[in-house]
């Protein structure tokens, strides 16, 4: 089987980029997950804070890779032409995996004060804050990447086809560029660094990345369901028009406690409790195409992970979200494991298993055919459950000695990892005849 | 996409609205306003159990039955809050949280399931909590 666009091809390194930059991730968390039980575990050559923020920068990065890769595949099938320019994206592949290789090996073979000196902090300080320590060269980076990146999709929807989804996914993808711009202003008055901040972290991940989400969603269930493209528009935009309502004013509830405007808790408290909206109209959204599908498509495994990122991101951002950021609530669980345990489910439950999704769908394709042999997909879906079950339960381990409990339970995601990357080498085993077996019935 | 008027009046013989309606209400019930969605719930089976077509009669039944379960799982949960030191005790928000993001989640997981066959126009059957009143 062949990709209806040759460009398409490019997304196949972002995808095995960011499935190795994954098994990055875990490991780190692994490591993180050992620290918390035994202290110097790795100390001094990989303290806490080092592995933490190796932890959280390999998933925003293996996710942007993710999403560069969903935007390569899907953008010439939807605008119906071939990508503007596939060298520019093979390029751009290289410089942002380097950059990224380079900048993790800075955090753990350099003093991070030191890795500060020599990329140029002290012309411009950038560095410091949580999960935008990347050095200012680094960042430099992102945003030519992502400027050439918004370029080549850009241009190719301007030349082709424009869907409802292709224009969504632009939008996110140009309000996740602009918005990591306030990466960069860094006030030395406390509060509106914190202010700001949030800018980038909150609007990101609860305001423009929901639209990518969902036009990821929408594309591979348009695929896999036959669904009228109209019924999965009209879904979309309801979604979106309520991540944007609730996500934006709901950026409220981080300025609770640190010197903002008391109104803020009344904004923030209000938007904040209609935040799970978005997410709750997306599992309705998923359940509701897969219900009045009109085809079975072959690919079992595709359905099963974009069904779980309906579920799993309703449970991680929308329920565990709900849970603390009411302002009464959140005086008291500010900071505590309960942000930790939410933020775990809601990135895993929203953007790993939607990037995981369009994986599971586009990856088959890219290798030259419609679905996986169907004991690939048996061990995918295995996959799917060890990991998915056991991020529950590394979110319910709060407290204590329940720490060793939720070390298990990485083990158990890390053991879900590794069959979900055998599961791209598995194949069919060849039918063997039993004697006998080649006997016509008997009627 | 608009609705031809066949396919309006064949969803309302086949009860699809009021299935969604039934629906709905569970999840008001959970999510919005609790009592209140339950007792519009309660009004709507009481209105229709008799007269209404088999698929709003499953979801009605389905629904109601699912909700008075829920009430029995939030007495328990306070219950257990009061006999492990009261709502000062810090178990309470050991109790709270597990309550919430397991039992609550569950049943509100349950309403969509059933709310998307709803509005596909199957039946749905809530698992474990949906066999009170069949």
């Amino acid at each position: 089987m062949q990709l209806q666009y040759k460009s398409q091809a490019v997304a196949k390194p972002y995808f095995i980029a960011a499935i190795g930059l994954f098994v990055g991730q875990i490991l780190f968390g692994l490591i993180l997950g050992l620290q918390y039980v035994i202290g110097d575990f790795l100390f001094p050559a990989i303290p806490f804070n080092i592995a933490r923020m190796v932890h959280t920068n390999l998933l925003i990065v293996w996710l942007l890779f993710g999403f560069m890769g969903a935007a390569y595949y899907l953008v010439p099938e939807e605008t119906e032409t071939e990508l503007h320019s596939p060298l520019l994206a093979h390029l751009m592949f290289w410089i942002f995996l380097v950059a990224g290789a380079l900048t993790i090996v800075g955090y753990l073979m350099v003093p991070y004060a030191t890795l500060a000196d020599m990329t140029g902090n002290n012309i411009l300080a950038t560095m410091g804050r949580e999960f935008l320590e990347q050095p200012l060269l680094t960042k430099l980076g992102i945003v030519v990447v992502a400027l050439a990146f918004l370029y080549n999709i850009g241009m190719t929807i301007l030349k082709g086809r424009k869907t409802a989804l292709s224009l969504i996914l632009l939008t996110g993808l140009v309000g996740l560029a602009v918005l990591f711009l306030f990466a960069f202003y860094n006030p030395a008055n406390l509060v509106k660094d914190k202010y700001f901040w949030w800018w980038v972290v909150h609007l990101w991940v609860e305001g423009v990345w929901e639209l990518i989400m969902a036009a990821i969603l929408g594309f591979v269930l348009l695929k896999i369901t036959g669904v009228d493209r109209e019924v999965i528009e009209k879904w979309l935009y309801v979604i979106i028009t309520m991540a944007l309502v609730t996500g934006i004013i709901g950026t409220g509830h981080h300025y609770y406690w640190i010197g903002a405007p008391g109104y803020w808790q009344w904004w923030g408290g209000i938007f904040s409790a209609m935040e799970p909206l978005p997410f709750f109209a997306m599992t309705v959204f998923c359940f509701n195409m897969v219900n009045r599908r009109r085809r079975e498509h072959p690919n079992k495994a595709a359905t099963l992970w974009a069904l779980g990122t309906g579920v799993m991101a309703f449970l991680g951002a929308g329920v565990w979200g709900f849970l603390h950021t009411l302002a009464p609530v959140n005086y008291y669980t500010h900071g505590s494991q309960i942000t930790a345990a939410h933020g775990h489910l809601a990135f895993f439950g929203a953007y790993v298993m939607v990037v995981l999704t369009i994986i599971s769908y586009a990856m088959p394709m890219l290798r030259g055919r419609e679905a996986n042999p169907e004991r690939a997909q048996v061990l995918e879906m295995w996959a799917f459950w060890l990991m998915t079950v056991s991020m529950v339960f590394i979110t319910l381990f709060l407290t204590g000695l329940f720490y060793w409990l939720r070390w298990i339970a990485g083990a158990v995601f890390s053991t879900g990892l590794v069959v979900y990357l055998y599961s791209f080498f598995a194949k069919d085993k060849p039918q063997t005849a039993e004697v006998g077996a080649a006997q016509p019935a008997a009627s | 996409m608009p609705v031809s008027p066949e396919a309006s009046d064949e969803a309302s013989s086949s009860g699809q609205g009021l299935a969604i309606a039934a629906e709905s209400l569970y999840l008001i019930n959970l999510l919005v306003l609790p009592g209140l969605g339950f007792l519009a719930l309660l009004g709507l089976f009481f209105r229709y159990r008799r007269d209404a077509p088999s698929l709003a009669r499953i979801h009605l039944q389905q629904t109601l039955s699912a909700s008075l379960w829920a009430g029995v799982l939030l007495i328990v949960a306070n219950l257990l809050i009061v006999v492990l030191g009261g709502y000062d005790s810090g178990w309470t928000w050991v109790v709270a949280i597990l309550y919430f993001t397991t039992a609550h989640t569950t049943l509100v997981f349950f309403g969509i399931f059933g709310l998307a066959r709803a509005m596909a126009g199957q039946p749905y059957r809530y698992p474990l909590v949906g066999n009170l009143l069949s």
